[in-house]
């Protein structure tokens, strides 16, 4: 049952914990920006409590992919999408889809860090308090609970009524990460979380990705294929809108079954 | 080669020699015109024009009564305009940001912006004065409403359209209403290009004569009834800088002066306190 066929044309190619169902089953998904075509009848199952990365060159669709898991692009009115994302069995791209509902159980961190033109202490709570009606004390216990998960704590505990405008970019971004795991989501965006942070900070996040994968179902898109390989256990390539490969992340870096794959990996193009 | 350097050195001079004049030329102007206001100004200082009203011919007075009426009926436009103007400058930013009936209002608001400000006193005249048959603070105040509504709906559009999409995506991506999406991180992260449309809408209609004309009129009398015509600095300037009577024609010139440092004062403080603020 394990390893086994591992390409586009079968039908939830990747699925490795046979017996597990997914956290999400992508089903022939279309991606549209206007006219563009941009993600192409893509099908893929990424498993729960596990981190699976998208890795492919500029341009390949990786981070529409994930703008589609919390239906992010919604707030275009010229993008759309067409096929199915099931979350938990359930189609999120329905047009009844609770967007706020499925925003909080599906958390994301984008590329640069966005914190608040707030204190650090109400950027965390701020979606906190939004969904849970909290005592004072609660609410510190929550803030300070998302600060220690996304290892932000120590250096901030002394300045929570700081601006978080204060903050370095990497502490910015766990911030950010605080504040999206504050609300208890079940699947964890990444948008490329490192891209504009230095190596010591970017060490501190993948460290953080590593800690929190057995807690939430991680998809993260990364430029860096190290990254790719150090952080996750399955691996997902695209190219120019198509999922080219799934499969184990070891297995994709050792052995990848198509060329392409091959080539990118090993920096042919890209 | 030494040619061409030697003409584009000289198209550069020129260039810069007529750029230089034409600064100076309206530079000139502006200090004529402030230091005309300033001399004149000074010396119709005193302190009664803050405890007197406006007097009769030949006698002495003061601004207070006209003081009185221009600061509440601009209390009042703020009032009554900056909600509207925010609310309306919110939709054309955030809830319509995609549709064409928000460009169509963007196209409208901005004819509307440079509408004469004479235009929108009659309207208000034709709308409040003429059925109530009397001038009133009330008129005025409307009138002075229209025109910063069209003022802190374009800046407040601007302030907002001007906060990057991923602050946006950001506060979405944690499944907010837009409403508090809008309230609560928005206007914060604009904040300061909202006020600084405010404090310039209040500059422009802290000058404003001709609607004042059709609507508050004027009063020489102290009235605090807002139901009645009302005193105002811009209509006694216009008058009293008209008339024969040297103790008007200072009178005018003092008004002239405080006004104009207030809006200068308000120029300062959105230069320093508010931009300082946003490069910070």
């Amino acid at each position: 049952m394990n390893d086994t066929m591992t390409t586009i044309d079968v039908p939830a190619a990747g699925r490795v914990h046979g017996d597990d169902p997914p956290k999400i089953a992508v089903r022939n998904l279309d991606f549209y920006y206007g006219k563009t075509h941009a993600l192409k009848n893509v099908t893929l199952d990424v498993p729960a409590n596990a981190v699976t990365a998208i890795i492919g060159p500029s341009g390949c669709g990786k981070s529409t992919l994930l703008r589609t898991l919390n239906r992010i692009y919604s707030l275009y009115p010229e993008q759309r999408a067409t096929g199915e994302i099931r979350i938990d069995g359930e189609n999120i791209l329905d047009r009844g889809t609770d967007l706020g509902d499925l925003r909080r159980r599906v958390g994301m961190v984008f590329q640069k860090p966005t914190p608040f033109a707030s204190s650090i202490r109400a950027n965390v709570g701020f979606a906190l308090t939004h969904y849970e009606r909290l005592s004072k004390s609660e609410t510190a216990d929550r803030i300070e609970d998302a600060l220690r998960q996304a290892a932000l704590w120590d250096e901030v505990k002394d300045k929570l009524n700081d601006s978080a405008l204060s903050l370095s970019g990497g502490q910015q971004q766990r911030l950010c990460i605080a504040r999206t795991i504050a609300v208890k989501p079940e699947i964890l965006l990444l948008d490329e979380p490192t891209s504009a942070l230095d190596p010591i900070s970017t060490a501190k996040i993948e460290e953080l990705v590593h800690e929190l994968q057995n807690r939430f179902t991680i998809v993260i898109v990364t430029h860096n294929m190290q990254q790719a390989a150090r952080v996750s256990q399955k691996t997902a390539f695209f190219h120019l809108g198509e999922l080219i490969e799934f499969d184990e992340t070891t297995r994709i870096f050792t052995n990848p079954s198509v060329d392409r794959t091959q080539d990118y990996i090993t920096g042919r193009y890209g | 080669m030494r040619w061409i350097l030697f003409r584009r050195r000289l198209a550069d001079w020129i260039a810069l020699v007529f750029a230089g004049l034409a600064t100076l030329l309206g530079l000139i102007f502006l200090a004529w015109i402030l230091w005309t206001t300033l001399s004149n100004g000074v010396a119709a200082l005193k302190p009664s024009l803050f405890t007197e009203m406006t007097p009769p011919p030949g006698a002495d007075g003061g601004l207070l009564n006209a003081f009185y009426g221009s600061a509440v009926m601009i209390a009042l436009a703020l009032v009554i305009g900056t909600p509207i103007g925010l609310a309306a400058g919110t939709y054309l930013a955030e809830h319509g940001r995609h549709t064409r009936l928000a460009a169509a209002v963007r196209f409208v608001n901005d004819i509307l912006l440079s509408a004469p400000s004479i235009v929108l006193g009659l309207f208000i005249y034709e709308l409040v004065v003429a059925p109530s048959e009397h001038f009133s603070g009330y008129a005025g105040a409307l009138a002075l409403a229209m025109i910063l509504i069209p003022v802190v709906v374009r800046t407040s559009d601007e302030a907002l359209r001007l906060v990057p999409d991923r602050m946006r995506e950001a506060a979405f991506a944690l499944g907010l209403p837009r409403w508090k999406v809008t309230a609560q991180i928005l206007f914060k992260a604009g904040m300061s290009g909202i006020v600084t449309g405010l404090l310039l809408g209040l500059a422009r209609i802290s000058g404003e004569t001709a609607p004042l004309l059709f609507t508050a009129l004027n009063n020489q009398f102290w009235s605090a009834d807002l139901n009645a015509p009302l005193a105002n600095v811009p209509v006694v300037i216009f008058q009293y800088a008209l008339s024969p009577y040297d103790a008007w024609h200072s009178l005018a010139w003092a008004g002239a002066l405080i006004l104009t440092l207030f809006v200068l004062a308000l120029n300062l403080i959105v230069r320093f306190a508010v931009r300082g603020r946003q490069s910070r």
